[in-house]
């Protein structure tokens, strides 16, 4: 029975690899034509996206640099908080606090992406109008403010498995020869799960660049190249999101937009990757 | 546990949708009535069709004298393009087309009928807060051109009387129907300035209009009556963006949505087209947003 178990287990697994395989497959197909005829340097540094004019102009770069910045924005927000919290959660809180925020914290993964978006462009857009002076006040900074608040949980419950992860003989040592709480924590703890920490870190990256529905209500979409943190942009998944649907299947605007999603699924997919090794290297090491 | 239920559920799920893609496009027979063409057009087309099957089911409950057949109406869309060529070789009965019949593409269907079903107009729309309602509500097309080309940044650029705060350009993403038509009837090529902020739909570009002071857009006429005294429609060359004007064509930022046969139809197409031109049909196509033609 358990052997029957196992086998069908396996079948199942390997069905869904397959799966994601064909995914990527498929869009390496279907952008095809993209590859040859424009050309990859082309087509990712490339500034101007024209895809109905006349001479068809196809180039993504814009878009990859609104996607790190308001990715990477994100991320200088949401690290040093969710570390923070992370580490009051795992060392400092009391029981009562902990059982009462983890959930809590926990319960903000649930709340779909288009909720976040929409209190964004309606609090966050007017917000920025009236106390700022702005004329319209989408930008890549508000994408990454809400942005911040959509990765914070998995920073934190990353970064918390991974300081807990720490064995407990650590703890008891530090605290057999007389050292405090904040410098066994700082000097100690933080030091041995430093590849956690920063593993929860690149997951937050990841989830914050493939995000769709937020930025696309949040970031203006323009098609200017943005220079600072506060101009508007139109990151990867918002130009796919938007442009989709109404382009024509099988010209070049649909498979130019294939090949955005496939750069965008590679560039999330070698984040992943890049995690994985840090586990890897995190059980290594442990052990 | 847990997580092989979920994967065999996802796996279900995918079995079924592969299922569904090969099903439906086996019943067609020479009774059925295919239309195809604009996608613009193609929805209302639809849910006219589906209305129309679902009042009469057979063909002698529409007229007595024909027989009792079930009624059979494909609605597909592949463009305006596609539309034309599509009645003129005999792959659709009547084409759907959102722009105006060339003249070369007259000249290949003498015994055609084009029937005009109403027309898809595009308001040049602004925040009510904005001075230019009381200051110049009414720009030249070339104007237009101007301020979403990006050559005119400030609304006193404009006009002098106009404040000095920049122009807030809100578009639709281009490729969908209305960033054609504004680009083929306002820009003509010259390309929309790259500030411009580029909405999902057409609801949340009206939505951003009515939200900022500085925002100017183009909006679906039907969308400018669903949020009166929220937007205000300028005049383009001296002409209101009415229902009348629309469908006298003296306003010119339209374009006509036309039936197009290559031949005169037979009984059943014709009492589809009738149907079309119907009150029904023409309220479904009010509703999607498009002016209806004057009988």
């Amino acid at each position: 029975m358990q052997e029957k178990t196992g086998t069908f287990c396996l079948l199942v697994a390997w069905c869904s690899t397959l799966l994601l395989m064909s995914i990527i497959l498929f869009m390496a197909l279907e952008s095809w034509a993209v590859w040859t005829e424009v050309g990859p340097l082309k087509f990712i540094l490339g500034l101007n996206w024209n895809p109905l004019a006349e001479p068809q102009q196809l180039g993504i770069g814009t878009m990859i640099l609104s996607t790190l910045w308001t990715a990477l924005g994100a991320l200088i927000m949401a690290a040093p908080l969710g570390l923070c919290c992370a580490i009051f959660l795992a060392e400092f809180a009391p029981g009562w606090i902990t059982n009462f925020l983890r959930p809590a914290i926990n319960l903000l993964t649930g709340i779909p992406s288009v909720v976040y978006g929409f209190l964004g462009a309606t609090v966050l857009v007017k917000f920025f109008e009236v106390n700022f002076s702005m004329a319209s006040g989408e930008s890549l900074f508000c994408a990454s403010l809400v942005l911040t608040v959509m990765v914070l949980p998995y920073i934190i419950s990353a970064s918390e498995s991974a300081l807990r992860a720490v064995p407990p003989e650590y703890r008891q040592a530090s605290l057999a020869l007389g050292v405090s709480k904040p410098y066994l924590t700082l000097r100690v703890l933080i030091p041995l799960a430093k590849k956690g920490l920063l593993g929860a870190i690149i997951l937050g990256f990841g989830r914050a660049a493939g995000e769709t529905m937020a930025v696309l209500m949040l970031a203006g979409n323009t098609m200017v190249l943005p220079t600072s943190w506060f101009s508007k942009g139109e990151p990867l998944p918002a130009l796919i999101a938007l442009e989709l649907g109404t382009s024509e299947v099988g010209s070049l605007h649909y498979q130019g937009l294939f090949a955005a999603g496939l750069v965008l699924l590679i560039f999330v997919l070698s984040i992943n990757l890049l995690l994985a090794l840090f586990r890897w290297n995190r059980r290594n090491g442990v052990n | 546990m847990k997580r092989i239920k979920l994967l065999l559920v996802s796996l279900l799920v995918l079995l079924m949708l592969a299922g569904c893609g090969q099903s439906s496009e086996t019943t067609s027979q020479d009774q059925s009535i295919k239309l195809g063409g604009s996608s613009t057009l193609a929805p209302t087309v639809a849910k006219c069709a589906d209305d129309f099957t679902e009042k009469y089911k057979t063909w002698n409950n529409v007229d007595p004298k024909l027989p009792e057949e079930p009624i059979v109406i494909f609605v597909s869309t592949g463009g305006s393009g596609f539309g034309v060529k599509s009645a003129l070789d005999g792959t659709v009965d009547i084409g759907l087309v959102s722009r105006e019949i060339k003249d070369e593409e007259q000249a290949k269907m003498p015994n055609g009928k084009i029937i005009k079903m109403g027309s898809d107009a595009l308001a040049i729309a602004v925040n009510p807060k904005n001075p230019i309602v009381q200051e110049k509500p009414d720009l030249t097309t070339d104007e237009v051109k101007t301020i979403f080309a990006g050559e005119v940044k400030t609304w006193k650029e404009l006009d002098a009387k106009l404040p000095d705060r920049p122009t807030v350009l809100a578009i639709r993403d281009l490729g969908g129907g209305a960033a054609q038509v504004f680009d083929e009837l306002v820009m003509k090529k010259t390309p929309v300035a790259k500030e411009a902020i580029q909405l999902p739909s057409m609801g949340a570009l009206a939505g951003k209009v009515a939200e900022n002071a500085d925002a100017i857009g183009y909006v679906s006429t039907g969308l400018i009556k669903q949020n009166e005294g929220k937007i205000i429609a300028l005049n383009i060359d001296g002409v209101a963006p009415t229902n009348e004007n629309i469908a006298s064509g003296e306003y010119k930022i339209a374009r006509p949505l036309l039936l197009v046969t290559k031949d005169q139809p037979d009984q059943k197409q014709q009492l589809f087209i009738d149907y079309l031109m119907s009150e029904d049909g023409l309220k479904v196509l009010e509703e999607m947003g498009f002016v209806p033609a004057v009988k």
